[in-house]
């Protein structure tokens, strides 16, 4: 993205920068940066702050770039919210109360995962009803059985896991004391991402998904085999989270992760996807990542009431969707100079 | 049919209905069936109902299947109780404004009310003998005061659902409590979309913890804080005490670690175990308890009794 350069030019490359997708939410991450660096300070801008808002992106970013991919195919996922729960207590269950290999809890976590993205993928393309209320009834569903489970087998709604010193280290360590290793995996999770959507062929199915269902299906896309796919991404993606918050705090609790279903659609939203489908980029999902971490603990460095954090994440995301429809009208305007 | 039989069923049926009438059976009403924190509740009735059965009465123990209609779901089960001729109901009161008419309904027709676990401020409303259950300010005060007392001066107390009034009063109690020790408390409000989220309270705690170097201890009204908290901790390289209202398994390991100080606990197996087997003897000989209400917490889980807790956990008690 040579945004430098081309902003030297004329017009033309003006049209070329704002009709990229991520445009208007690169404006916003500079201003909420910019005033939480005055508000918060040396300690904002210094590793405490880097740290803190990298940890939280790390973990809603996980499962924001499947999710928006979801969104750009014109599809939701709710369940994620429960499949991190589901996943981290299915492995502690396997690997810590009955003691097998930690391979083999985390492979059985991340199963939940796919089984359960290909369950939403299957009924989300066998019938007519909306992903929303799909997504919403399975997570239910994996909510009850993980709780049900949980007190069967454990008999409790919490289980412990002490992983071993090298699983620790790839999935669950802290470097410097403060940046959480989940900061990388988010960064691979983003680059494979990124080379799905924008360069392998399969990206632009999912853009002619979300554009366009039917037309997409009579160009010889095989639609329902790519959302079954996307579902288990996203599914495989918010267990790997579950796994990764098991292995950081060495407990699976049934009742976390439901903050990660507004918090991971409001990123997608704030990076500049199109709630209808159709557009948006993996750029833009990790800027509205990063927005909505800054703001969400920036809030806790600047001294201001932690409310008006919320409030300011509500105003982003109106403020993200009108200019989603602002820019694209500009990039419109410029394309239609240049036809 | 003939006479003598018409007469001998005539007979058996007010000879059983005599007996239901004379048997103490009660209903002990409960919150949802996914909610863990009834399960330890359910362990103390379980074992009350064991010395109401063998002195002859019954319980029935109703649960809600969720909390999504909670207030008319506790009104049906209440009316299910009077229906099937309790003489006594035990039950926490969480929606006053649904349960009571249906409480004085019940009580009217001349049933015993016990109360417990929640709904001490209406118990005046319900009519009920007694209560087993915590004081949300009592047992902040408790807390605040405990950590003072080993060494605190300025205390963070955490509120994960803002506006909360029941965790209002907790972190008011703490305030309270921590300042007839001399020292300070300052609540943490996080934004209700942080609840449940260890990872982005973690981060919250760290920056209040850099933001103000005097904090050297917190509380949590979450159990899911202390997790957070003891991270934050290792984060900063500090040495803040960390504590939080309610406790699961991993904050008595952490207890017992020594990375958590203290967990303040309602023990609501007495919440189950009292309220059934007080009503029972209640009904059946007559005794009143003279404390009113009785208060099954605060109870300081540290670790001079860590062990203790450990094995009760692992009967389902704690």
């Amino acid at each position: 993205m040579p945004k430098s350069t081309d902003r030297h030019t004329h017009a033309f490359s003006v049209g070329h920068l704002a009709r990229r997708p991520e445009a208007g939410s690169l404006v916003g991450l500079v201003l909420v940066y910019a005033f939480f660096a005055i508000m918060g300070g040396a300690v904002f801008i210094g590793a405490p702050g880097w740290s803190s808002w990298l940890n939280i992106a790390a973990e809603v970013g996980i499962v924001a770039l499947p999710v928006g991919l979801l969104m750009i195919a014109g599809e939701l996922d709710i369940s994620v919210g429960s499949v991190i729960p589901a996943s981290q207590m299915t492995a502690a269950i396997v690997s810590g109360y009955f003691g097998l290999p930690i391979l083999l809890g985390i492979a059985a976590g991340l199963g939940v995962g796919l089984m359960v993205g290909y369950v939403n993928g299957l009924l989300v393309t066998r019938t007519s009803i909306p992903s929303l209320i799909i997504t919403i009834g399975t997570m239910f569903g994996v909510m009850g059985f993980t709780l049900g489970f949980a007190v069967l087998i454990a008999g409790s709604t919490s289980v412990f896991l002490v992983p071993d010193p090298v699983t620790k280290l790839i999935l669950g360590t802290f470097i410097g004391g403060m940046f959480n290793v989940s900061i990388f995996w988010w960064i691979a999770f983003a680059a494979v991402i990124f080379f799905v959507l924008h360069y392998a062929p399969i990206g632009n199915w999912i853009f002619a998904l979300g554009g366009d269902r039917d037309s997409a299906r009579n160009a010889g896309i095989p639609t329902a085999a790519l959302t079954i796919r996307l579902y288990m991404l996203s599914g495989f993606a918010a267990a790997f989270v579950g796994i990764l918050q098991l292995m950081t705090y060495q407990n699976a609790q049934v009742a976390t992760g439901q903050s990660f279903i507004f918090n991971s659609i409001m990123c997608v939203v704030i990076g500049g996807v199109i709630l209808t489908g159709g557009s948006g980029s993996v750029i833009g999902i990790v800027i509205g990542t990063a927005t909505f971490a800054i703001v969400n603990q920036g809030i806790f460095f600047s001294g201001l009431d932690p409310n008006v954090g919320s409030v300011i994440i509500g105003a982003l995301l109106l403020a993200a969707v009108l200019s989603n429809d602002g820019f694209r009208a500009l990039a419109l305007k410029y394309s239609t100079k240049k036809g | 049919m003939n006479f003598k039989a018409k007469a001998l069923a005539a007979a058996t049926a007010v000879a059983l209905m005599s007996t239901g009438a004379m048997a103490q059976d009660i209903a002990v009403i409960a919150g949802s069936v996914e909610d863990a924190f009834m399960d330890k509740i359910k362990k103390g009735v379980d074992d009350a109902t064991t010395m109401v059965t063998a002195n002859g009465g019954t319980v029935q123990y109703l649960r809600t299947q969720n909390y999504e209609n909670f207030g008319p779901d506790l009104v049906t089960l209440i009316n299910q109780a009077v229906a099937q001729g309790v003489k006594g109901i035990a039950i926490p009161v969480w929606v006053p404004d649904a349960q009571i008419p249906a409480l004085q309904a019940a009580r009217d027709a001349g049933i015993v009310i016990m109360q417990y676990n929640s709904g001490l401020p209406v118990m005046k409303d319900v009519g009920a003998i007694n209560y087993f259950g915590s004081d949300e300010y009592a047992a902040g005060f408790g807390g605040g005061k405990y950590l003072a007392e080993q060494g605190a001066k300025h205390i963070l107390c955490h509120i994960q659902v803002p506006g909360a009034i029941n965790l209002t009063e907790r972190c008011k109690g703490v305030t309270d409590g921590a300042a007839e020790a001399g020292a300070k408390v300052t609540v943490l409000e996080t934004p209700p979309n942080l609840d449940g989220d260890v990872t982005g309270t973690a981060e919250a705690f760290k920056a209040a913890f850099i933001g103000d170097s005097s904090i050297d201890a917190m509380v949590s009204c979450a159990d899911f804080g202390a997790a957070a908290g003891a991270n934050a901790v290792e984060q900063t390289g500090s040495k803040i005490m960390v504590s939080a209202f309610d406790f699961s398994p991993a904050s008595l390991d952490r207890i017992k670690a020594g990375t958590q100080k203290m967990a303040i606990d309602q023990q609501p197996y007495l919440q189950g175990f009292l309220a059934t087997s007080m009503l029972f003897a209640h009904l059946k000989y007559g005794t009143n308890i003279s404390t009113n209400p009785v208060l099954t917490g605060p109870a300081i889980i540290d670790a001079s009794n860590v062990d203790a807790v450990v094995a009760g956990a692992a009967l389902g008690a704690r």
